[in-house]
């Protein structure tokens, strides 16, 4: 389902809206969606406010930015529409998984997005602990969200190269490093 | 984004001769590679008329990125498992499951587009390590019909015409010139590794690498830009096949180089004799050029795949495989790896890939009780992604989480491998054969590999992992670990698989690579090796290619094929 901006926006801003259009989950993830709202070409609202939740448990925003700054959600939602096609129902039942997990740890949840940090951890932990495969898939785009050239949609401003110390500058001189400073 | 540096170099020169598919030429080249590329240059500039048939396309540094998402997930450069799969078990007892197995450069140029260009000569042990050694139950461990000293005017001339560059080191087997170019600098990584290798009584030399490090005519020095190993030199200074060799064909005007062309099938007559090339363009229309005679240099697993493609009523197992030998030991090459976080920054990942290397354990004290030896180098090879997503922190790390990120702001520039490059043993057992139900998308029989080391490698390969970490720890790491040694299951080295040898009954091809069986046929790859040497094969494949592209040449011109 496409989200325009403008959709987006309006159902932010306006109960009435929500209500009349009668998309509780639309209405809920757009108040915690944190990007810049741009079009999801993939995902609907809701979908990606739980995988950009879960995305940012993988590399959080703490005192530097992390998955959410990185608009790592963009970068999947391009990857599914792009690379990734033949995975779209993978995470829509990804995030599906995310929602009814979240529900059994906490019954007030409806979305996982709406759990409180140490329950969507708890969450994320325990896939890991069963091995389903869907929290590898979702750990390691987000990863490569963070860390891909920004054209594929993540990596916003370098976010992720600056937080490793990643330089895409390509030509280098010595010294290289703080070892070779007297070579 | 900068994603590109070019050099306002005068453009590669694709427009290449064409000839007819019912035109015999010379000499159809299959592959344009390591070996390919030098056959295509020896033989069309000695006169004779050459068609390279490539299954990848033609790029130049124009097309190249820096881009490892694009890279990996499109095999942007390398053989697409997708269309082009293969299967693997250990043995033959095992069921061949679908697992990509092998990685091999696709395109003109072939794999020395994208590899590191580390250039190692062999040194004379390693042409007869076997008898030096003494037999080894469940090997064909196994001399070779030539020696160093004989190879020795081609390794230079892979020096001086594919462009190395390097300073010669105490320890390095004879060498009739010197380096054409001055060794790179050291990075953070090599200097460490010449503090640690001091530390144990070891040296640590410049590295001889087929990567410009002055320019050359129509040719960029390094700029160190980081990404080496995985990609295409933005600027020409990766001594690729497509830069050096190729070139040079084409502007004989005698060599068409025709990209996108998926060989099948060599033919032959009932006489015995090849007859051309049955191949698939891009549009997967099939077409047979004639030719006087074929080179095949499509690597150690794609060649001995397309001699068994190549049955007839007259070699029912196969193309030149009378001796049974075709897609036999299969050789990897072998190593151990150990990683180190350091205190200060190393920023391995700007410049090229090794820089040092460490050759005290080429040969190793028979005391040991172990078979072959190897050479070390300090490293950081490791993208961004492939860093965070798994192969670049402590085994004990978390991999999700507030400490996984703040481990990875802190190691990504810190870590080093240490890698040990060693020798693995020929084995009749590993194979490259045909899978008996998976083809390629075009419907030709895929490859089935069935591959495991032996165990005197698995300890060789440990001992090496082991003194990789001695190194590490005496340069001075805060925290070190090891990679964990077992039997290989992938390889980008492909090696042995036709091996040279004066009897037909034991090997595929003769000492000047003429097929035992064929005389119209010669093989001129990482197939050809009778023992893998330490780690680095695509220079000796390489002077083999010199040495074979100078008496092929001088056969055809006494009319001796």
């Amino acid at each position: 389902m496409d989200q325009s901006r403008r959709s987006f926006l309006a159902l932010t801003g306006s109960t009435a809206a929500a209500i009349w259009l009668a998309d509780v989950d639309a209405l809920l993830a757009a108040g915690r969606h944190a990007a810049t709202a741009d079009a999801f070409i993939v995902f609907s609202a809701a979908d990606a406010a739980d995988i950009e939740a879960a995305c940012a448990q993988i590399v959080p925003t703490d005192e530097t930015p992390g998955a959410r700054e990185a608009r790592v959600i963009y970068f999947i939602d391009k990857a599914l529409d792009t690379f990734a096609r033949g995975q779209r129902n993978e995470w829509v039942k990804g995030a599906r998984l995310l929602r009814s997990k979240a529900a059994r740890v906490d019954r007030a949840a409806r979305t996982f997005a709406d759990l409180r940090p140490e329950l969507q951890i708890a969450v994320l932990a325990s896939l890991e602990k069963d091995k389903v495969p869907f929290f590898q898939e979702l750990r390691n785009a987000a990863i490569a969200g963070m860390l891909a050239s920004p054209e594929h949609g993540g990596n916003f401003e370098k976010t992720g190269w600056k937080m490793i110390g990643f330089d895409d500058r390509f030509v280098w001189t010595a010294p290289f490093g703080w070892y070779d400073r007297d070579a | 984004m900068p994603d590109h540096v070019h050099l306002s170099l005068p453009p590669l020169d694709q427009s290449t001769v064409q000839y007819a598919p019912d035109d015999a030429v010379d000499f159809v080249i299959v592959g344009s590679g390591a070996a390919g590329g030098v056959m295509a240059k020896e033989l069309s500039t000695a006169g004779f008329r050459v068609v390279v048939l490539e299954q990848g396309p033609w790029r130049t540094e124009k097309d190249f990125v820096h881009d490892e998402l694009k890279i990996w997930n499109e095999a942007w450069l390398t053989n697409d498992f997708r269309v082009s799969p293969n299967t693997f078990r250990a043995t033959a007892h095992d069921k061949a499951r679908v697992q990509p197995a092998i990685l091999y450069g696709r395109g003109v140029g072939g794999t020395t587009v994208h590899f590191s260009a580390n250039y190692w000569r062999f040194r004379e042990i390693d042409f007869v390590e076997a008898s030096r050694t003494g037999a080894i139950a469940g090997t064909g461990f196994a001399d070779w019909p030539i020696t160093y000293q004989e190879l020795e005017p081609y390794y230079t001339k892979v020096d001086w015409e594919v462009g190395v560059a390097g300073v010669p080191a105490p320890s390095d087997p004879p060498r009739s010139k010197p380096y054409p170019m001055p060794p790179h600098p050291p990075k953070s990584t090599g200097v460490l590794l010449e503090q640690g290798a001091a530390k144990l009584g070891w040296t640590a030399h410049p590295a001889p690498l087929a990567i410009a490090s002055t320019p050359l005519p129509g040719r960029g020095a390094c700029i160190q830009c980081g990404l080496c190993l995985g990609f295409g030199c933005e600027v020409r200074a990766k001594s690729s096949s497509l830069v050096s060799v190729i070139p040079v064909a084409v502007a004989t005007g005698r060599c068409e180089v025709r990209p996108d062309s998926y060989v099948r099938k060599i033919e032959t007559d009932t006489a015995g004799r090849v007859t051309g090339v049955k191949y698939f363009d891009a549009r997967k229309a099939e077409i047979f050029q004639r030719a006087k005679a074929v080179v095949v240099c499509a690597n150690g697993a794609e060649t001995p795949r397309l001699l068994l493609n190549s049955k007839s009523q007259r070699f029912p197992h196969g193309l030149a495989n009378s001796s049974g030998v075709v897609g036999t030991h299969l050789m990897f090459n072998g190593g151990g790896t150990s990683l180190g976080v350091f205190e200060h920054e190393v920023n391995g990942f700007k410049g090229l890939v090794a820089s040092r290397v460490v050759w005290d354990l080429y040969e190793l004290d028979p005391a040991l009780g172990l078979v072959g030896g190897g050479g070390f180098d300090y490293r950081f090879d490791l993208t961004p992604i492939q860093f965070a997503t798994g192969d670049g922190l402590p085994p004990d790390s978390p991999r999700w989480g507030r400490e996984y990120k703040r481990l990875l702001a802190h190691n990504y520039t810190r870590t080093i491998e240490c890698y040990g490059h060693t020798s693995s043993l020929p084995m009749p057992t590993n194979t490259i054969t045909l899978d008996p139900t998976v083809k390629d998308a075009w419907g030709i029989p895929a490859i089935r590999m069935t591959y495991q080391d032996h165990p005197q490698d698995l300890r060789l390969y440990k001992y090496f992992t082991d003194r990789a970490e001695d190194l590490l720890k005496a340069s001075g790491a805060v925290r070190t670990w090891q990679r964990p040694v077992e039997s290989q299951a992938f390889s980008v080295h492909l090696l042995g698989t036709c091996r040279m040898g004066n009897d037909p009954a034991t090997s595929v091809v003769d000492k000047f690579h003429r097929a035992h069986d064929v005389p119209n046929l010669f093989i001129v790859d990482g197939s050809s090796l009778v023992t893998c040497g330490r780690g680095q094969p695509t220079m000796t494949i390489q002077a083999l290619a010199f040495r074979a592209g100078e008496h092929v040449a001088g056969f055809a011109g006494r009319g001796e094929i």
